[in-house]
């Protein structure tokens, strides 16, 4: 197995090789694209050429690098509600130019706008992706005046979650544990504050977020679903700045400024949630909180090599009382250092740490208590290269490798002083993958974006091997066999060969692009609750749990509208298969549970779509509307008579729109309308009574039969700046006002079938009934201060 | 464990929960047969009864005209004889054949309208509860006010696999809401746990003190009220069978709804020898041993 992959790596690079000797004699203009402001990395800011009609964009570093023939060459730099910098470049031998763009409402002498369209959307090879600058992020009302990453991309085609307030976020109909979530190249384990309300992204730290549904390019992997790569900013190297805001559940804060003048900057940003405070009174010793930290720090040594440290710990706490309560929280830590080898030649080596766990303690005192927790550690390393070949060849290789700490439970028990420890033995494994991936421009109609990813998994010991064998379909495994392995050898591993490829092909102003991606997930979210929780648990791939495999195909159709491209439009629709989903057996127990591989089994997943995007960027008056027709269905033996079920996301319909209308240069009003179907839930058709107990009892032994009522809301918010128009403020800042959910809508998150409450005596008559229960039943009015200065 | 989580779940935002009515699909009804016998000097009781329309309150109907008999691997004959609704009784007083060496099996036959449905279950071993306390404690918080906290100490036998229901009655009336089924597997909550040969641990303990009518806070006990409490050995199946009741049947509602599982029918081991789609039976089997204890909670 081992020299196959060298093989096809070989054979991969050996065609692009023939490119590189033709490109021997051009020349490269490269550098990076700054912000003027505060020296921000600008991440796809384009460059493009006048003459040759052609271009490149910058990296996720805001690097660039194209190679021309000589020449004199007229060179635009470009970048949404920038002004376009154009610069006449000679091209002799190579240049390095660095460029710094300047904020529309600055202008500047030099600056020419142009009439140029950007047609990013159009004219790239990506589908399938979302960005959001959080500048647009602020727009939007969000919950309790709280503006938020996760709910964000939420208004966007293709994504959704189970209900308000649940964690984390379902893509194209994919589970939530089936999306990468990345903070500065770290994954993050858990990306839920309050169960989910709010998000781990303080959005005072976050500069730039890309989700990808779809089309996803090779240096990605691990999840079958999407990938979300949030971007901290950098820090303010040009002066120092303190921004910050007061709101209805939390207070942020972030210093940020050079620490040696456009050499080096450091960022950091607090929040912690205060409702805990106010309530106090009220509430005793019970408290409830999150916070949360984010920091960087970097250093350009010299034109060729940048060092980059960035962090992040947050946790939530629920206390009942001084002793008892549960607790949860990601770390995360990533170390990159950035080198140019040569113009061409871009690197990035990536060292990251993170970490998600949770506890709970319950007792009175040391003598009758029972402490439980659980964690995920991992530690990855990640090498980068980026090789700009020539104008129409732009390559990615690299690695990855991430080595796996899971415990599962560490719990112990004391019962009158008798103290029994009931934690789980750890599990361990490494994840690796090298990749090599090509953007290729074959002509002015069609570039082509093609790779491979090649990802291998070894569960390892020392651990516990447990044998399982069958019984009746959906009913847990018989233990047969347990054997010990001390070492770190190798108990099982998995190989997968990933194929990537994406293609645009542009017809008059419109372009259609098409993708496949292969994904393979080797560790799994295992969930039993009907919405994602704090507690799901993360476990590997073993010898009885196979790798989730997918395979998504994408086709759609790209145009914009109106005079500098005033309306984007897409349509894109998707179609996924995925093999070996991990589900449950029925009664599974997912907590403190040794055995937990008997109790989880396989089934195939397929989900479909349309999504439809209309986007308005530019003017006093801009939004979107998005809407998504989707199906998302899964199968397994044993579950719902062995047929087809709907999954808990699927959403028939799904149709968010957004608006922002600028009424004066101070004020500016905002308004986002969701309509969702409701979600498939269970229903019984009988009861029955054992023992005492009424038991619920569905006849046609149906799963996800019944639809909860349609979701719909709408959220209106004010943004005002005080002050005089004309005067200027030492300090920048405005207030938000915001009503989440106007007109009261009571959104049903679920129904729920039980008994009556109260104790029944034995004989007696037994109500039963449905419950409807509703996250949000009221309109929540929010005021928010924020201030820069 | 669904105990200690509903107790976190106190919080409310602005949620709010009505009750709705839905058409449930019609479906026929089904077998139900509720056979849990004991080596107690009491009547033992199975009955057969029809699952009913989820909404229907009505008292479950009973079915009649069923031959129900129950033979041990020592070559007795237990016969439950019809007495009314459904409920098929044996008596062991007055009899020779008893339910009482620990590792007999039993396989129970029902005959009704020429069909057979048999089980099987096995009599396993139960310790003895050593002792029932009372403690008074502070209010510690909203959940779990000022007042007496009843525990039963019992040992779990050394050996894994061994599976018990504790049954708690309060003042002679058994504590049988859904929140207060308590089940262990050896000390422990599941057999992936490995608790084994200890006391049993301190959740399990504390479970014969229960919840409150509304299910917000736990009842203390106070001066005068009696606590009974009895652990009934019950085979793996019947464990994993009341552990899927109790994912089924503990909705409280609320904050609690973000970690409710789906709903699933729970697992039968009543076996249709001739197994037809249009008569579909349900219910479970199981003989236990019990061992009790009671105490009354004076000055």
């Amino acid at each position: 197995m081992n020299s196959g992959r060298q093989l096809i790596l070989f054979s991969l690079l050996s065609i692009f090789s023939v490119t590189i000797l033709s490109a021997q004699e051009k020349i490269t203009l490269s550098g990076y694209i700054k912000n003027e402001a505060d020296g921000e990395a600008m991440i796809g800011a384009t460059v493009f050429v006048e003459e040759l009609s052609t271009g490149t964009s910058a990296n996720i570093y805001g690097f660039y690098s194209i190679t021309l023939p000589p020449g004199t060459y007229t060179i635009q730099y470009r970048y949404v509600s920038f002004s376009t910098q154009v610069k006449t470049v000679e091209l002799t031998e190579g240049q390095r130019l660095d460029i710094e763009l300047v904020t529309e409402s600055k202008q500047l002498d030099e600056i020419v706008v142009t009439s140029e369209a950007l047609d990013a959307n159009v004219s790239d090879v990506e589908m399938s992706v979302e960005k959001l600058d959080i500048k647009t992020i602020e727009k939007i009302p969000a919950f309790l005046g709280e503006v938020d990453v996760l709910k964000s991309i939420q208004l966007l085609p293709g994504v959704s979650s189970v209900g308000e307030g649940s964690s984390g976020f379902n893509v194209r109909g994919g589970s939530v544990g089936q999306n990468l979530v990345l903070l500065d190249d770290a994954p993050v384990y858990n990306s839920s504050h309050l169960f989910g309300f709010f998000s781990v992204f303080n959005p005072d730290a976050v500069k730039d977020i890309k989700l990808i549904k779809g089309g996803i390019p090779a240096n990605y992997g691990g999840r079958l679903s999407s990938i979300l790569d949030v971007r901290m900013k950098e820090g303010n190297s040009k002066e120092r700045s303190i921004s910050g805001g007061i709101g209805t559940v939390f207070s942020r804060l972030a210093v940020q400024g050079p620490l040696k003048k456009d050499k080096s900057s450091f960022f950091v940003a607090v929040r912690r949630s205060y409702i805990d405070i106010l309530a106090k009174p009220f509430t005793n010793d019970a408290t409830l909180f999150f916070y949360d930290l984010t920091t960087k720090v970097n250093y350009d040594f010299n034109d060729n090599n940048k060092l980059y440290l960035s962090g992040y710990f947050g946790r939530d706490v629920f206390r009942f009382d001084e002793r008892q309560g549960f607790d949860w929280g990601n770390v995360t830590g990533t170390l990159r250092w950035n080198h140019l080898f040569n113009d061409r030649l871009f690197s990035n080596f990536a060292f990251i740490v993170s970490s998600f766990d949770y506890g709970f303690s319950f007792g009175e005192n040391d003598l009758d208590k029972f402490d439980w927790n659980s964690r995920i550690v991992t530690y990855t390393f990640k090498p980068y290269f980026n090789y700009f070949l020539n104008t129409n060849n732009e390559l990615l290789i690299g690695g990855e490798a991430t080595y796996y700490k899971f415990r599962p439970a560490e719990a112990v028990g004391v019962s009158d002083g008798q103290v029994s420890d009931i934690s789980l033995d750890n599990k361990f494994a490494l994840e690796s993958a090298v990749y090599v991936d090509n953007t290729q421009k074959l002509s002015d109609k069609i570039t082509l974006r093609y790779g491979l990813r090649f990802s291998t998994f070894q569960y390892m010991g020392p651990g516990n091997v447990y044998e399982f064998q069958p019984t009746s379909p959906g009913e847990r495994k018989e233990l047969i066999a347990a054997n010990q392995v001390n070492g770190r050898e190798s108990i099982k591993t998995y190989y997968n060969l990933e194929p990537r490829a994406s293609l645009r092909y542009k017809i008059g102003n419109g372009s259609v692009k098409a993708s496949y991606t292969r994904t393979a997930q080797y560790i799994h979210l295992v969930s039993n609750t009907a919405a994602p929780t704090p507690i799901d648990l993360w476990t590997p791939s073993t010898n009885n749990v196979e790798p989730q495999l997918g395979d998504q195909y994408a086709l759609g159709y790209f145009r914009n509208f109106g005079g500098g491209n005033s309306f984007e439009t897409s349509i894109e629709g998707y179609y996924r298969d995925n093999k070996k989903q991990v589900e449950y057996v029925r009664g599974a127990d997912i907590f403190i549970n040794e055995y937990l591989e008997g109790d989880l089994i396989n089934g195939d997943g397929r989900a479909y779509g349309v999504e439809f995007s209309i986007k308005k960027n530019v003017g006093n008056l801009n939004g979107w509307i998005s809407y998504t027709l989707g199906r998302s269905e899964l199968k397994t033996d044993g579950i719902n008579n062995n047929e087809w079920y709907p999954t808990r996301y699927d959403q028939t319909h799904n149709l968010k729109l957004f608006g922002e209308y600028q009424i004066t240069k101070r004020t500016s009003l905002s308004a986002n309308f969701t309509y969702i179907t409701g979600a498939p839930i269970t229903a019984p058709t009988s009861r029955f009574t054992i023992q005492g107990v009424t038991i619920p009892y569905d006849y046609f032994n149906q799963r996800n039969n019944l639809r909860i009522p349609a979701t719909h809301r709408l959220d209106i918010g004010l943004k005002w700046l005080p002050g005089k128009p004309g005067k200027e403020r030492r300090v920048n800042d405005y207030f938000v006002f915001s009503v989440y959910n106007i007109y009261g809508n009571k959104n049903p998150f679920s129904i729920f079938f039980s008994q009556d409450q109260g104790r029944v005596i034995m004989g007696d008559q037994v109500n039963t009934l449905a419950n409807q229960f509703s996250i949000i039943g009221a309109p929540v009015p929010a005021i928010s201060y924020n201030f820069v200065f | 464990m669904k105990r200690l989580i509903i107790i976190l779940i106190g919080f409310v935002f602005y949620s709010c929960e009505d009750e709705v009515s839905i058409d449930l699909k019609e479906a026929p009804s089904a077998l139900v047969v509720d056979a849990w016998i004991n080596d107690k000097a009491e009547p033992q009781v199975i009955s057969l009864t029809a699952t009913q329309g989820y909404f229907n309150s009505e008292e479950p109907r009973g079915i009649a005209g069923a031959t129900v008999e129950v033979t041990d691997s020592k070559g007795n004959v237990f016969e439950f004889r019809d007495n009314l609704n459904g409920k098929y009784t044996w008596d062991p007083t007055n009899v020779a054949e008893k339910i009482e060496t620990v590792g007999t099996s039993y396989q129970l036959r029902i005959e009704l309208n020429g069909k057979v449905y048999t089980a099987s279950s096995t009599l396993h071993r139960v310790p003895t509860i050593d002792s029932l306390k009372f403690t008074f404690k502070e209010e510690q918080n909203v959940f779990q006010p000022e007042g007496y906290y009843g525990e039963f100490v019992a040992t779990d036998f050394r050996g894994q696999g061994d599976t018990y229901w504790i049954k708690a009655y309060k003042n002679g009336i058994f504590l049988n809401n859904p929140f207060d089924l308590n089940i262990a597997y050896d000390a422990g909550f599941n057999a992936g746990g490995n608790i084994d040969g200890f006391v049993f641990i301190q959740p399990i303990q504390d479970a014969v003190t229960p919840l409150n009518d509304d299910l917000d806070a736990i009842e203390p006990y106070i001066i005068g009220d009696s606590l009974y409490v009895e652990i009934h050995s019950i085979t793996n199946e019947a464990f994993y069978f009341l552990q899927e009741v109790q994912i089924q049947t503990q909705r409280d509602g609320g904050f609690d709804e973000i970690f409710a599982e789906p709903l699933e029918n729970v697992s039968t081991n009543i076996v249709d020898q001739t197994p037809d789609l249009n008569n579909k039976v349900i219910g479970f089997f199981n003989v236990s041993s019990v061992s009790g204890r009671g105490r009354k909670l004076l000055e």
